[in-house]
């Protein structure tokens, strides 16, 4: 499904150049749960970034559903976002203008779904915010901002979830609701990765990728084999 | 404080947004330009006035014999010697003429005036002639046709001395040079009051020879008096009056001074009324300026209101803390005034050579004016420091937590803000984003709002100022026309027998299919107290050719009965039935006049909106003791015969003073007019020039504040394309609202203008205010358009987004 191939990232800021991401090739299969896992600044925004097109690869290239998406318009990046990617921003980025309802449904609206409201109700309901939707992202948590983001990504239903630090601002009951819910999006056959810097949510995963300093360092099955959700704690 | 990190984070500032700054700047520099471009144009106008009737001795007392008498040049002379008071006088002769100036193949026919200026005894004293071409006559010209034109009428055509020049009973006149001299400044015909330049034609002779022309060896029926330093002005008119009792006590005089000359009033109430609209202009200007900086400021501030609280976290004084924001008001100020001299310059440049070209006058003032100058430049530097001083204060007095917590500015509104926000709002959410854009800020909207109606009212108000003359003027053609659009209205020079030879062969060519006598004499109605000039016109009430149109009352037969103006019935508080007081003179002799009141009864009220129109049955000549006299014929061409036909045939006929023809009424009028339009036209573009900034402003602010929003927007695939075309409705949707504000304003603001201002200026008209519903939306349609389509402006701007830069940043 995603399959990366010898990608580097660089930055120029002024004299120097920052390496983000360096020489790093990986794939993975449709219906994965990967969990990213890195000590910050080692790449991990920056790869999925790459991966969603929003920011192109100095060097290698980047191949989607057998599309090689590194060297497209920006017609079809916003298209092939449109319909194959879903993103959960570490920021959230919520629109500050829109309720949450608003914002869930703009998601589904822009996928051009019909019953974007029923989804977005749907959406807020499975991540526990049921009795919010009509407030305003200023209205909410840090925690529950974060979870509109979570359902106004996956009310796209697009193939690929890209998640950026999901539970960062999650308390652990919350966080693991969450990430049942992706894990249950996996079994729905969809792409989910999730970076992260919490070593313990990568015991969840089917296969963990860790970074450092843009290198992949390792690749596997977790450690300690494929826990069960009810094993977590932290 | 570390002044290095201080200039360096003010450079940045300046750096990303160096072009609202320059926008807002501009529109600054357009406001306070417009002030102190125009701030000096009435004493500019007046100083120049002045110098121009003082450099050319303009009198104090003007006589005029009534109309159709003549006395003896010496009689005259030596009956007003004597008056206490009179420093100097000089006898004229002004006699109504037609004028044939046609050259290389363009037929120019038109009315016109012959002054016979005594140029003896070394040459004019009083109203002399400065000349802009050619020579001036002297009194070696005596009895020659040597002939001064008007510098406007030659300048309209092109003329040039040594050019032929006719006048009726074809006679050649030499023609030496064209000038200026008080009287004739600004040419007001009869008729229309507005421009005339090109259908009037005064002629400046020496006396000797219009005399010799018109036959009246000897004679004048005009004086001007220049009196004495601190002469009773009223004590010299009351001798003069007593003289002519003493001497000719059968003819009538008419004293005007030099105030009531009604080209020198109108001239000096111009330039103050106009002043009136430049001022108002410029305050409109510098109001929309000021919207649009306290706008922006807020907005600027609010961006930095985050780092403000931090700031004050971090204990950092709050007066260095206000120091940065106040940096860019201080940036605004200092282009603003560079770009305020500059327009400021060309504004003044513009509407001086406007005004020269306009209204020429022999001397000018000079045209810039030191105290607007100084004001504008004071008003352009305090305003945006002012601007951003508000909201910085209003940011470092709230708890430092509040700023940093404080995300948007919907989380701290009450009231419409609130209930705006959560305002259902249908259809999909693309849709609903530009609203609610709009309502989690409504102050900031209203302000683009006001910013941008300023503008509309603007135009609205130009636009009115243009149509309502011009609704004004097409109700005075209808009514002029009526049911004889095509009649020719033949003034005499004198008054002639019915009956007599003048008379019946210009009537009777074969050029008319139907003619009539009819008689118009100027008086004075009055009514309680007020009073006012009429033109009066005695016609047969049966007529078949032409009668007025009335709104109210009949014609009626019977003398003694008259027909005014709805705007004179309204002035003298007058209707249908009552008696009114006319002035109005009486033949004494053969040429000598007599003014005297008599009562008459109003029996109808006619459409026309020009005031001094009324209308009286012929029957009422008896009172005015020219029976059987006519000074005044209509005739009435058959079909398919020119205007230029029946021009040069009745420019033979001898008694032709001047010939009007009513279907080409307007055509003057509207040679004005083009000027006028001309003038709102670039009025127009500045206007929209401004609405265009402020409306660049508010968008690009809102990329630059929204950036993180777009940049959302995209990583979920939204084109572009379609980020623009939210931006542009919630554009239009400001676009529209300021435009209706602004209509409701401008309308406002050009009815109390013209139930006052203009009213007390042009106070002779009924003036229509009207808007054009065309023009108007030609204005509107390209305001909506330009604040719609700017939007388009930023697409450059989101091609170039750093998105994965503007997701990241944490607010
Ligand atoms: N636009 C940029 N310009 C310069 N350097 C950048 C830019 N974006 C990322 N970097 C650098 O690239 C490196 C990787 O950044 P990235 O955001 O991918 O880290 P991360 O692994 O997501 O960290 P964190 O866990 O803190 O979010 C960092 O050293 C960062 O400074
Ligand atoms: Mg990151």
């Amino acid at each position: 499904m995603i399959t990366l191939k010898h990608i580097s990232k660089r930055f120029d800021v002024g004299d120097n150049l920052v390496t983000a991401i360096d020489d790093i090739s990986l794939q993975i299969n449709k219906g994965e749960f990967v969990v990213v896992l890195g000590p910050s600044g080692s790449g991990k925004t920056t790869m999925l970034n790459v991966i969603s097109a929003l920011d192109n690869a100095s060097d290698g290239k980047v191949i989607i559903d057998g599309k090689d998406i590194s060297n497209g318009g920006r017609k079809n990046h916003f298209q092939f976002r449109r319909n194959t990617i879903s993103l959960i921003f570490q920021t959230f980025n919520l629109f500050p203008a829109l309720t949450a309802l608003e914002n869930v449904q703009f998601a589904a609206d822009m996928r051009g779904l019909d019953n974007s409201e029923q989804i977005a109700r749907e959406m807020l309901e499975a991540v526990g915010l049921g009795a919010r939707v009509g407030h305003f992202p200023h209205e909410l948590s840090g925690g529950e901002q974060q979870r509109v983001a979570i359902a106004r990504a996956l009310a796209t239903g697009n193939p690929i979830i890209l998640a950026d630090e999901p539970t960062g601002e999650l308390d652990f009951k919350t966080g693991v609701q969450i990430l049942q819910l992706l894990m249950n999006q996996a079994q729905e056959g969809k792409t989910v990765v999730v970076v992260t810097h919490n070593r313990e949510i990568s015991r969840i995963a089917d296969r963990v990728i860790e970074l450092s300093n843009g290198n992949i360092v390792s690749d596997g099955p977790p450690e300690s084999g494929k826990a069960d959700i009810s094993e977590l704690q932290w | 404080m570390n002044w290095r990190l201080f200039w360096r984070w003010a450079w940045r500032d300046l750096k990303r947004r160096w072009l609202q700054v320059a926008a807002i700047s501009i529109i600054i520099a357009i406001g306070t330009g417009i002030y102190t471009g125009l701030g000096g144009e009435e004493e500019f106008r007046i100083n120049s006035m002045d110098a121009s009737y003082d450099g050319l001795n303009m009198y104090d007392i003007r006589v005029d014999l009534t109309d159709g008498s003549y006395l003896p040049h010496e009689q005259v002379v030596d009956a007003l010697a004597e008056i206490e008071g009179i420093r100097s006088l000089e006898g004229r002769l002004i006699v109504p003429t037609q004028v044939d100036a046609s050259n290389n193949g363009d037929v120019i026919l038109v009315s016109g005036e012959i002054v016979g200026m005594d140029m003896q005894d070394g040459g004019l004293d009083i109203n002399q002639v400065y000349i802009n071409e050619g020579r001036n006559i002297t009194e070696a010209d005596g009895g020659n046709p040597a002939a001064v034109l008007d510098y406007k009428f030659a300048r309209y055509y092109e003329l040039e001395p040594g050019d032929d020049i006719h006048i009726a009973g074809n006679i050649q006149l030499d023609f030496v040079g064209s000038g200026q001299t008080p009287e004739y400044f600004m040419i007001i015909p009869e008729s229309l009051a507005f421009f005339g330049e090109g259908s009037f034609a005064p002629i400046f002779m020496p006396l000797e020879s219009v005399q010799q022309i018109t036959g009246q060896a000897g004679m004048i029926n005009n004086i001007v008096i220049v009196t004495d330093e601190n002469a009773d002005l009223e004590a010299v008119t009351q001798d003069i009056e007593a003289a002519f009792a003493a001497n000719f006590a059968e003819t009538g005089v008419d004293i005007e001074f030099k105030d009531d000359n009604n080209v020198r009033a109108m001239l000096y109430e111009d330039a103050k009324a106009d002043q009136e609209i430049w001022d108002l202009m410029a305050f409109l200007f510098l109001a929309g300026a000021a919207l649009a900086v306290f706008n922006l400021s807020g907005r600027m501030v609010q961006s930095q209101r985050r780092e403000i609280g931090i700031a004050m976290a971090l204990g950092v004084p709050r007066h260095i803390i206000a120091l940065r924001p106040l940096m860019v008001g201080l940036q605004i100020a200092i282009l603003g005034t560079i770009f305020g001299i500059f327009f400021g310059f060309a504004a003044n440049t513009g509407f001086t050579s406007l005004i020269k070209d306009l209204a020429p006058l022999p001397y000018w003032d000079q045209t810039v004016h030191y105290p607007s100058l100084i004001t504008g430049t004071i008003i352009g530097i305090v305003m945006p420091l002012v601007a951003v001083m508000l909201p910085t204060l209003r940011a470092v007095i709230v708890p430092p937590i509040d700023a940093i917590r404080s995300g948007h500015l919907v989380a701290k509104q009450g009231g419409l803000g609130k209930w705006l926000t959560y305002l259902p709002i249908p259809g999909k959410s693309f849709l609903q984003m530009p609203f609610r854009n709009i309502f989690r800020s409504p102050w900031r909207a209203t302000f683009t709002v006001l910013g941008i109606s300023v503008a509309i009212a603007l135009i609205t108000l130009f636009v009115g100022f243009l149509d309502s003359f011009v609704a004004t003027m097409d109700e005075a053609e209808l009514a002029y026309r009526h049911d004889s659009p095509n009649r020719f209205v033949v003034t005499l020079d004198n008054f002639y027998p019915v009956d007599s030879e003048t008379v019946t062969s210009i009537g009777n060519d074969a050029l008319f299919s139907n003619w009539e006598t009819q008689l118009e004499l100027g008086g004075m109605l009055s009514h309680n107290g007020a009073e006012f000039q009429s033109a009066i016109t005695l016609l047969p009430m049966n007529s078949d050719i032409w009668t007025p149109m009335l709104l109210e009352g009949n014609l009626s037969d019977q003398m003694g009965t008259i027909v005014i103006a709805d705007k004179m019935a309204e002035d003298l508080g007058v209707t249908v039935g009552d008696a009114i007081i006319l002035e109005h003179p009486h033949r004494e002799g053969l040429f000598s006049f007599k003014l005297v009141k008599s009562e008459v009864e109003v029996v109808g009220i006619h459409n026309n909106p020009l005031r001094p129109l009324s209308y009286m049955s012929i029957a009422s000549q008896s009172m005015m003791g020219v029976e059987e006299l006519t000074n005044q014929v209509v005739v009435v061409p058959v079909p398919g015969v020119s205007t230029n036909t029946v021009r040069s045939t009745l420019f033979q006929q001898a008694g032709v003073g001047s010939v009007t023809d009513i279907a080409e009424l307007s055509n003057a009028f509207d040679d004005g007019l083009e000027l006028f339009k001309q003038f709102l036209q670039v009025i127009q573009g500045v206007v929209i020039f401004m609405a265009f900034l402020i409306a660049f402003n508010a968008t690009s602010i809102n990329v630059d504040e929204r950036v993180r929003e777009i940049a959302t927007m995209f990583a979920f695939g939204l084109p572009i394309r379609t980020v623009t075309r939210m931006q542009i409705v919630e554009n239009l949707l400001i676009g529209i609202a300021g435009t209706i504000v602004g209509v409701g304003f401008g309308w406002f603001i050009l009815q109390a203008m013209m139930s006052t201002r203009i009213e007390e200026q042009l106070d002779d008209l009924r003036l229509i205010a009207t808007l054009q519903p065309e023009t108007l939306l030609i204005s509107l349609a390209l305001g909506i358009l330009v604040v719609g389509l700017t939007p388009l402006l930023s697409i450059r701007k989101m091609v170039r987004m750093d998105i994965p830069g503007a997701l990241r940043v944490m607010e």
